[in-house]
């Protein structure tokens, strides 16, 4: 039995290693839990929209559900210009959620508690959003690091805190996923391994509190997924409505 | 020609509904909720870029410590800034 609460998040290969150059290519358990997850989702969407009736069965209004959020969110926070952005945030947050979701079944690896993978998906974010906003405003983009009203004297130094604060948005998307995910699971392994070392007698407190963080865990996966797709819609609002 | 206006003005009223609805549910309490935990993270990010900067300045110019501790306080500034911002965004 292996009580290590970080034995979890370890990567191993599966089959033979592949390099290309320098870069190691081996196809990982991470890579195979990412393969899953995209499979999940391009089977949900496929039989999801394969029957339309009226009346939805229970695949349909699963789809056609995660549909209306991704849309409705968009809407509230991005506006109705970033409409022809719907595909690129239905992916992100499908990917997110879906790896989340898979990484809370037992035995499984989540691949979003690995930084390397979260800090991928908010560099992508954070380049398209950067080129988006240079395409459509072209050189007036750096306006968004001089904030109006502020005098001259005091200029030089705002300029640098905004870049800091522009600079930060992919750390902060990616570390929150990580961590969040991270922890969650990290506790949930630590509370699993109390109820085997206590035993009949002790464990059952352990393992009360083990159902209780399931269910909290669910919740964080689903929430994180949400919190990466919105913040998303909201640094592509910046970049299209150019103003605080 | 009668049907035409009478039928724009069921869309009228029919896409006010939508409106208002769609206004009433948006404050949704796991909404909320991703609303507080994205605030907790603003902070430490931009501490942290900012620390990150004046290290790679200062290996670059030579002029160690000066300008980790510029950049550090920066950093923080950059990220009561960042907070301050996303709290006001909830309005």
């Amino acid at each position: 039995m292996n009580l290590n609460p970080m034995h979890q998040f370890e990567v191993f290969k599966i089959g033979p290693e592949i390099s290309l150059g320098d870069i190691n290519l081996s196809f990982t358990n991470a890579s195979l839990f990412m393969t899953i997850s995209s499979v999940l989702i391009l089977f949900l969407l496929f039989f999801g929209t394969k029957k339309k009736e009226l009346v939805p069965s229970k695949i349909q209004l699963i789809t056609e559900m995660s549909y209306t959020f991704v849309a409705k969110m968009m809407n509230d926070t991005a506006g109705s210009g970033a409409k022809s952005f719907f595909p690129f945030i239905f992916t992100l947050f499908m990917f997110v959620l879906f790896c989340n979701m898979v990484g809370m079944l037992p035995y499984s690896f989540t691949v979003t508690s690995h930084i390397i993978v979260t800090f991928t998906l908010a560099a992508v974010v954070f380049l398209g959003v950067t080129v988006v906003g240079f395409a459509k405003h072209g050189i007036k983009y750096l306006e968004l690091f001089v904030p109006k009203g502020v005098p001259m004297a005091l200029l030089p130094l705002i300029i640098i805190i905004e870049i800091i604060s522009y600079l930060s948005r992919p750390v902060s998307l990616s570390v929150r996923l990580f961590a969040n995910m991270m922890a969650g699971h990290t506790m949930m392994k630590v509370f699993g391994g109390f109820v085997i070392s206590l035993g009949l007698l002790g464990g059952w407190l352990p393992l009360g509190f083990s159902v209780a963080l399931t269910g909290l865990e669910i919740l964080v996966a689903f929430l994180q997924a949400y919190v990466f797709a919105i913040l998303t819609c909201i640094y592509l609002n910046d970049a299209l409505n150019l103003h605080h | 020609m009668k049907d035409l206006k009478e039928i724009s003005t069921r869309l009228e009223i029919a896409k006010k509904k939508i409106k208002k609805t769609n206004e009433s549910s948006g404050r949704s309490n796991a909404a909320s909720l991703g609303k507080a935990l994205k605030i907790s993270t603003e902070l430490v990010a931009a501490v942290v870029v900012g620390s990150t900067m004046g290290f790679l300045l200062d290996t670059w110019f030579g002029t160690k410590p000066l300008l980790i501790i510029c950049f550090f306080f920066m950093g923080a500034a950059a990220g009561i800034i960042n907070v301050f911002r996303a709290a006001k965004k909830m309005h």
